[in-house]
């Protein structure tokens, strides 16, 4: 028996673990989805319709398979499941056929010997349109008498309608502030277009290699379009370059498997830039109307809210972003009473969904820039106001459900508030001033401005959704050390979840070398890398698989040793601490592996009148403090710093904290301030990172950080999903100092240099509102 | 992209023949603009010939104390050239202002010039557009116009030129050095470019197959007190919303003389003439600046959307010349 001390590995849980992607990404090594290759591959190519309303009277594909090299053209005609696919309900055809929707559906795809070839076999393909006028503005699509896009919709052009009713409606407060706001349709701008690779099988289904967030909900639709059972349709993740909610949606998958099956051939697509902007949903643009109430002394009364999203085309998850926005829509404050109404809407516009923050960051912007107009009215500081009302564990939401963990709100304001301001410019630095590099500013009419934002996201899928994950863990020796695998379906979109199912399985087992392996549906369900909840249920999943295995190594342990042991540190241990054996001599050829669906704590449905339930099972909180330069004549912006103070219960690895902190206070800075598609009359005019902006090094500032580790003691290790919280905040935080330094009211994002100084600018014409229908 | 030859020019002449003899056929530079217009479908040539490696790559003085800058100069390499950033730093603030590192390192002088507008209906070839396919109509007229032309359009075209460089060399009244079949020419730049009227699908004046070998700066010595300032959406590679090209020369107080031109502003870099004139002889203060500013500005006509660019025409004219002539006055 040794009672030589134990080493702890390292790269466990509370490590900066090194990730196995991060040299070869920075190294340009890393293989994407778009490097997919397979010998006498096809290139598969979409054509897509250039109205965004229209009916469509023949498509006629001769021309374009008289094409040589050119090897099929596939219509909605050859779908051989059902012509239909979507995340919450499925009204979005594969390949159009009486009807496109919007600008860019697919109505038509090829596959050919090369990318070009079926680029020009496109060409010849003949569609037939007869034009309609487009539906395109939210609020008019809501009203009496607008065109109906789709008629199977009980609700008309209005997909949901959740409103929330708490205390009394009708309450009356001593102080009044009334605001209407917009949010532009932001673009998700992941860095690795959509791509994939479709290999027909001999066994007639057909296996997928595609950059996505949720291979199993993908798996479901395609096998669904195929007419094929789930199991003949099987995916694994190749590499992917970003999601951020633009992955959720099918893209090319069910394409490139029907020409795959078609031709007999393994097919590649791979979107460009431009077409990648049709290729996924976008963010909702939103009209945002709030009436804040509150005592004199700043105590907040009651808030009456209306949001109008803009869902597109097509349903995708606007009636999840839908409910979020309501139920997270009043902030992180206590409210008694609360009047909340909140739709989502069809139009021709590009179809709207998943994005960072998934309705949360358009409420953020309203209500805080709410409570910023409110403490002006009252006099008092902004920051104060915010603490004054601030939510707090035990608080209860506006839909009745109790705040069961940490919600420190207040303390996370204090943080950035507390926190020393940054100098002043260098005058000489012109990346240190407004108009960066471009010589624009001399510092000559610069205001600095100081602003706040504080906001809250749920964490994981809500409103009763069967929200789990799977995973199978593997204990055996190999070259006489133990080694672990890890095999689940979660998607690395570039969070950094391999490696913290790695710290999971070296923190459980205490074993150093675990390999994760390739993620596919040969194993149960991960759900999606979205909603912050990987972390907390993928990680659940790693967590309770691993305590199976060790149980059952215990166990085994203590029939072969005749007593009890357990596992410490990677060796069997008896109770008085000393080591009994070794993985390796317990285990010797034996390999344990135990798969375990790990579900959080059920949530439940929204009462459909009051919008009451405890819908959400986590919630997650962050602030922000913007400090920024403005050029006050030419409209110029330089964000000067931004700090954020976020709790994220258990910093499993503090440097992809920071790294999804950074990112998404970054992604709110570009909605701030530049990002935006630009839709006229149903048509993208921007789909280009030429023209699409988006924020480079010299836009984004140095940020201070402060991570609360306050455990919830619901979730693995006491973690909070961290992904969501920084975009949400960034942005008004942002609006909020610019308007500190310029006095303008600035009620819609992104501001661009034309809102900020400048007499004479156009202001945007409001609809007045029309009567809704309630569904 | 439609199929297309390539060749690679042997020399000025044989290109200039080769081109001016096939309607179809266009000159490639760096192709940082072409290339991109060929994948759109927006420029559909049948052949492309190859003068990015012509021996036009110097920069040299003139003899009347000028400096003749070739034609395929790197934008990278103009930008630090030490006489223009000695004697014409407008020249290099409007370069580095510019596109990104990479394409600077590839783009060439005369690609510079010719690049074409960046309106969103010229790049979409589903869209009725004048410039693109000339009697289709004019989308941006009442669609996305933004970042459109304030001064000089026709109802036919309210697209903006897109390049910094060409601001700063109208500013300078440079002079571009033209081959073509019938032999050579020279230019002044501000005639190079034209307004849109009612043939936009022409940018400048150049006949098919007149290739542009040099520019050249005249000798100008106020313009070593110039300067380029351009207002954008981001803080780098982003194109102008409105830019400001100035040189001034000022005594005791007294602007003696002047050059400004804007660009985001017009279907050309425009040369302030009004507001040049407004100044000459004026007290370098702001308020002469405005008045300067707000002569020229007088016959901006705003679409529905780019109002702004006027008060910020004016204001970046303003603070240009602050801060020139406060550096000028110690």
């Amino acid at each position: 028996m040794s009672t030589a001390t134990r080493e702890t590995v390292a790269g466990r849980v509370g490590d900066s673990a090194v990730r196995p992607d991060a040299a070869l990404k920075v190294r340009g090594e890393f293989a994407y989805s778009s490097d997919l290759f397979a010998d006498d591959m096809l290139w598969g190519a979409t054509l897509r319709s250039p109205h965004p309303h229209a009916r469509i009277r023949s498509i006629d594909v001769t021309a374009a398979l008289t094409l040589p090299g050119v090897y099929a053209a596939l219509t909605h005609a050859d779908v051989p499941g059902e012509n239909r696919y979507g995340l919450d309900h499925r009204d979005q055809p594969v390949l159009a056929e009486d009807v496109v929707r919007y600008q860019g559906e697919p109505v038509a795809v090829v596959a050919a010997d090369h990318p070009e070839t079926a680029r020009r076999a496109l060409d010849r393909i003949a569609v037939d349109y007869q034009v309609l006028d487009p539906v395109v503005d939210a609020e008019l699509a809501m009203a009496e008498g607008a065109p109906v896009l789709h008629p199977e919709c009980p609700g008309g052009n209005v997909l949901r309608h959740v409103r929330i009713r708490r205390g009394d409606p009708e309450a009356t407060a001593e102080v009044v502030v009334t605001g209407e706001y917009r949010v532009g349709m932001q673009d998700q701008a992941f860095l690795g277009p959509e791509s994939g690779l479709a290999v027909p099988a001999e066994d007639g289904g057909v296996d997928l290699h595609v950059a996505t967030q949720w291979l199993h909900v993908d798996q479901s639709q395609v096998a669904h379009a195929l007419g094929l059972p789930p199991e003949k349709v099987r995916l694994t993740l190749a590499g992917v370059g970003g999601a951020f909610g633009a992955r959720e949606d099918l893209s090319m998958q069910v394409h490139a498997c029907l020409l795959a099956l078609r031709t007999r051939r393994p097919v590649k697509m791979v979107y460009g830039r431009e077409e990648s902007f049709f290729g996924h949903v976008h963010r909702h643009p939103a009209l945002l109307r709030y009436e804040h109430g509150a005592d004199r002394h700043g105590r907040l009364v009651s808030v009456r809210a209306e949001i109008v999203l803009d869902g597109g085309a097509y349903a995708s998850s606007t009636p999840a972003v839908v409910a979020n926005a309501a139920t997270l829509g009043i902030g992180p404050y206590q409210v008694p009473n609360v009047r909340m109404d909140c739709w989502g809407v069809y139009t021709n516009n590009p179809p709207c969904g998943a994005m960072r923050g998934f309705g949360a960051v358009q409420a953020c912007f309203a209500y805080e820039s709410q409570m910023d107009k409110l403490a002006e009215r009252l006099g008092m500081d902004p920051v104060e106001l915010r603490i004054r009302n601030a939510m707090r564990e035990g608080s209860t939401m506006p839909t009745g459900q109790v705040v069961d963990s940490a919600a420190p709100v207040a303390e996370l304001l204090r943080r950035v508030r507390d926190k020393p301001l940054p100098p002043p410019a260098d005058p000489t630095d012109p990346r240190d001033l407004p108009g960066g590099v471009a010589n624009t500013t001399r510092g000559d009419g610069v205001v600095r401005g100081v602003g706040y934002g504080v906001g809250i996201k749920n964490v994981a899928f809500s409103e009763g959704f069967d929200d789990y994950s799977t995973a199978r863990v593997r204990l055996e020796v190999l070259g006489g050390e133990p080694v672990v695998s890890v095999h689940t379906a979660a998607v690395e979109v570039g969070q950094g979840l391999v490696t913290v199912q790695q710290q999971i399985a070296r923190t459980e087992l205490g074993i150093a070398r675990v390999t994760v392996l390739p993620a596919d549906t040969g194993v149960g369900s991960a759900g999606s890398s979205s909603a912050s909840r990987q972390s907390y249920v993928t990680g659940g999943a790693v967590k309770a698989a691993c305590e199976r295995v060790r149980d059952t190594l215990c166990a085994l342990a203590a029939t072969r040793l005749g007593r009890e042991v357990g596992l410490v540190d990677g060796k069997l241990v008896t109770a008085d601490g000393a080591v009994a054996a070794s993985i390796a001599d317990v285990l010797g050829d034996e390999v344990i592996e135990r798969t375990v669906e790990w579900r959080h704590r059920p949530t439940f449905p929204l009462d459909p009148l009051t919008g009451q339930g405890n819908a959400h099972t986590q919630y997650a909180f962050a602030a922000h403090r913007a400090v920024v330069d403005v050029d006050v004549e030419l409209g110029l912006v330089k964000v000067v710093e931004l700090a954020c103070a976020q709790d994220v219960g258990r910093a499993i690895n503090p440097q992809a904290v920071l790294g999804q902190i950074h990112g998404g206070s970054a992604q709110g800075l570009g909605l701030a301030v530049m990002e935006e598609i630009q839709v006229v009359d149903g048509t993208v005019r921007n789909p280009s990172f030429t023209d699409y902006l988006i924020p480079t090094i010299v836009d984004m500032p140095p940020m201070v950080v402060d991570v609360l580790e306050l455990a919830d003691p619901h979730a693995p290790y006491g973690l909070r999903g961290v992904g969501e919280p920084p975009t949400i905040s960034s942005t008004p935080a942002i609006v909020a100092a610019i308007r500190a330094a310029t006095g303008r009211a600035l009620t819609r994002v992104p501001v661009r240099p034309d809102d900020i100084a400048l007499a004479g600018s156009a202001s945007r014409p409001v609809p007045s509102r029309p009567e809704v229908p309630c569904d | 992209m439609i199929p297309f030859d390539y060749q690679r020019a042997e020399d000025t002449r044989s290109a200039v023949a080769t081109v001016t003899a096939r309607p179809g056929a266009a000159f490639l530079g760096a192709g940082t603009n072409l290339v991109d217009h060929l994948k759109l479908g927006v420029a559909a040539p049948d052949l492309l010939v190859d003068v990015s490696h012509l021996p036009f790559d110097m920069i040299e003085p003139l003899a009347g104390g000028g400096v003749r800058i070739g034609a395929t100069v790197r934008n990278s390499d103009l930008a630090v050239d030490p006489v223009i950033r000695q004697r014409y730093p407008m020249v290099s603030a409007a370069l580095l202002s510019g596109a990104s590192g990479q394409l600077r390192n590839v783009a060439t002088t005369a690609g510079n010039l010719m690049q074409r507008t960046r309106c969103p209906y010229f790049q979409d070839v589903t869209t009725p557009c004048n410039k693109r396919r000339p009697g289709s109509g004019c989308s941006a007229l009442e669609g996305y116009h933004r970042d459109h032309a304030i001064l000089g359009a026709s109802r036919h075209c309210v697209a903006v030129h897109p390049s910094d460089l060409a601001v700063a060399l109208t500013a300078l009244g440079a002079v571009v050095q033209v081959e073509g079949v019938k032999g050579a020419r020279s230019i002044p730049i501000i005639d190079l470019y034209r307004l849109p009227d009612d043939a936009p699908q022409h940018d400048t004046v150049l006949e098919h197959g007149e290739l542009i070998t040099a520019v050249d700066l005249p000798a100008l010595p106020m313009a070593t007190r110039s300067t380029y300032r351009k207002v954008r959406d981001r803080a780098s590679y982003a194109f102008a919303l409105v830019s400001v090209a100035a040189a001034v020369d000022v005594e005791r107080g007294t602007v003696r003389d002047v050059r400004v031109a804007l660009g985001g502003v017009a279907h050309k870099p425009w040369r302030a003439r009004r507001a040049e004139e407004a100044l000459r002889g004026a007290p370098a203060t702001d308020d002469a600046f405005r008045a300067a500013a707000e002569a020229e500005l007088a016959g901006a006509r705003p679409l529905r959307d780019n109002a702004f660019k006027v008060p910020m025409a004016r204001n970046t004219i303003v603070a240009t010349l602050r801060e020139l002539t406060r550096r000028e006055e110690p």
